[in-house]
């Protein structure tokens, strides 16, 4: 294989196909790919060109390891000369030599990283990105070229490649210098601009980077959340920036609830907040259009019975003779009188379904169709909350 | 997401009651100050109240709020002294582990930016400083929504209680 590469190399430039076709012949021998068929049947178009990339995938780091230095000077020259040629890449003049150049460039960029399944939209979305990948064929060519022992590659670039899968890194760590290590694992940290799914080696450490990655995908799902909820978060996209928004906006939220409790200190002079007062006057807009089934029952009379609405709650209004615990789901059935409220609202289920509307339209419809000394119990005895009403962190 | 009517009912609720607690205690006038602390304190309990000890940042500020010797915690001091030991117990969970030398890679310095920023958003969060990273975006989750909730209750008792004093014209 390799020789036939060697002779044909020696003599002229083995054109771009016969390079292809044996560099998938020699992956075919060297790499025994697993169940990649297709591969087996190179043909000089596209279709060789993705073939190529899933030959190369399926055993990533032999590809950046072994395919360069096995191969001839020639081969390698012939695709030195193409960057002249073929780079910038999309407008070459020869197509096949860009293809060629394309394919392999994607190969190598995509070492390590692409799962297999998601080799196909790998590819769609590594072909438009060529032009970046000037630079990584550059260093992983010179590479290539330095070091011949394939084998000694693939074992180093094993357990790089756990460690740096772990990493967060969007853009590559930027230093060319030395190593061949660091050659491959810069190759692979370029790569997350376009490849989203991180490779499994099947290593040891494989645990960990998959911890590390449902881990990292279970809070950008949660910041997502997050950047519906705080205001002016939706574009912004890299975590420190909304991390940032969001620290402004807790900081706000916190410093608005100082604010109004001192202002509320200040109109309070006696802190008594007067239920009664409050609600006696025109507060809240009304709506009372919304809430027809509310009326008062002519049974209630306890103006005070809001005072006490904890766990034992002694409301004479008629509407729930015995113990109400509002916090407790009503059992007690309603009492005949009473038809503002829904024996809805004293079943276990939700009562806030009998009470739609906003918080405000509470106080306003009762307000509004209500004495005020009777509307509280109405009201608190409205703001029954069966427990599973609480809680419901649907995160 | 809850249901935020009847978050914003129950905090209601449980803030009146609590600020009745505290003026039936305190037969004196408070000064402004204290009125306002006494506001806010109330409000802040009664807000993690609504949470029922489900999230850490609302078992955190009772216990802070009991430590500090307040009379409005009341029942919930027994709770919150098992809630802070378990608070403390979780605490030693995660030390970070830094690495000495410092790359100025850009996902390095990327990283550390986003590192620094959580630990800010840990100190904005009560009971925030022993929470791995998994929970902190829940929490915030958690609390700015309850923040939320407080801060409409209470705009609507300040404009009911201006109203009171200033009727409409």
């Amino acid at each position: 294989m390799l020789h036939c590469l060697n002779s044909n190399a020696s003599g002229s430039e083995m054109t771009v196909l016969e390079r292809q076709r044996a560099t998938i012949k020699w992956q075919h021998n060297n790499n025994h790919h697993q169940g990649y068929s297709s591969s087996s049947s190179p043909s000089p178009s596209s279709s060789s060109s993705i073939s190529l990339v899933q030959v190369q995938s399926s055993s990533p780091a032999c590809l950046a390891a072994g395919a360069w230095p096995k191969l001839d000077n020639n081969f390698l020259m012939g695709f030195t000369s193409s960057p002249s040629s073929g780079f910038p890449l999309p407008p070459p003049p020869p197509p096949t030599t860009s293809a060629a150049s394309f394919d392999l460039n994607s190969a190598i960029s995509r070492t390590s990283s692409c799962p297999l399944p998601s080799l196909a939209e790998g590819k769609e979305t590594t072909t438009p990105n060529n032009k970046r990948k000037t630079d990584k064929f550059h260093n992983t060519k010179v590479v290539a070229s330095d070091n011949d022992n394939k084998d000694k590659r693939v074992k180093v670039a094993a357990p790089n490649d756990s460690a740096t899968v772990g990493k967060k890194g969007t853009q590559d760590c930027g230093d060319n210098s030395n190593k061949d290590n660091s050659k491959v694992s810069e190759v692979q940290n370029q790569k997350p601009d376009y490849i989203h799914v991180r490779a499994r080696r099947g290593q040891a450490t494989d645990s960990h980077s998959l911890a590390e990655r449902v881990r990292r995908e279970k809070i950008s799902e949660r910041m997502k959340f997050l950047q519906d909820l705080v205001p002016g978060c939706n574009k912004i996209t890299g975590k420190a920036g909304m991390l940032d928004e969001i620290i402004n906006y807790v900081q706000s939220l916190q410093r608005q609830v100082e604010f109004l409790s001192m202002k509320l200190a200040a109109v309070n002079p006696r802190l008594d907040f007067n239920m009664d007062d409050l609600f006696t006057r025109e507060v809240f807009p009304a709506c009372a259009a919304s809430f027809p089934a509310i009326e008062m029952s002519p049974n209630m009379a306890n103006p005070a019975s809001y005072l006490h609405f904890n766990s034992s709650q002694q409301i004479d209004a008629g509407i729930n003779p015995q113990d109400i615990s509002l916090r407790r789901t009503i059992s007690a059935p309603v009492s005949a009188p009473e038809t503002f409220l829904d024996s809805s609202c004293f079943t276990q289920t939700l009562p806030s379904s009998t009470w739609e509307g906003d918080f405000q339209n509470l106080y306003s419809v009762a307000f509004d169709q209500a004495r005020a000394a009777s509307f509280p119990s109405q009201l608190f005895t409205g703001l029954l909350e069966p427990s599973n009403l609480k809680m419901e962190m649907e995160m | 997401m809850r249901n935020q009517r009847s978050v914003k009912q129950e905090f209601l609720r449980k803030w009146i009651t609590g600020l009745r607690r505290y003026s039936c205690d305190e037969k004196k006038n408070m000064s402004f100050l204290e009125r306002k602390k006494a506001i806010k304190l109330s409000a802040d309990i009664a807000m993690a109240s609504t949470r029922d000890k489900t999230t850490r940042w609302s078992q955190a500020l009772i216990a802070n709020a009991s430590s500090s010797g307040d009379t409005l915690t009341g029942s919930s001091k027994n709770n919150s002294s098992r809630s802070r030991k378990k608070m403390l117990m979780m605490r030693r969970r995660r030390p970070k582990v830094k690495s000495a030398k410092k790359e100025m890679s850009a996902s390095c310095i990327a990283k550390r930016l986003a590192e620094k920023r959580t630990r800010k958003l840990k100190n904005l969060l009560p009971g925030g400083e022993s929470i791995d990273e998994g929970c902190l975006v829940e929490e915030t989750l958690d609390y700015i929504e309850s923040l939320r909730a407080q801060i409409e209750v209470m705009r609507y008792l300040v404009t009911a209680s201006q109203l009171i004093i200033n009727p409409y014209p």
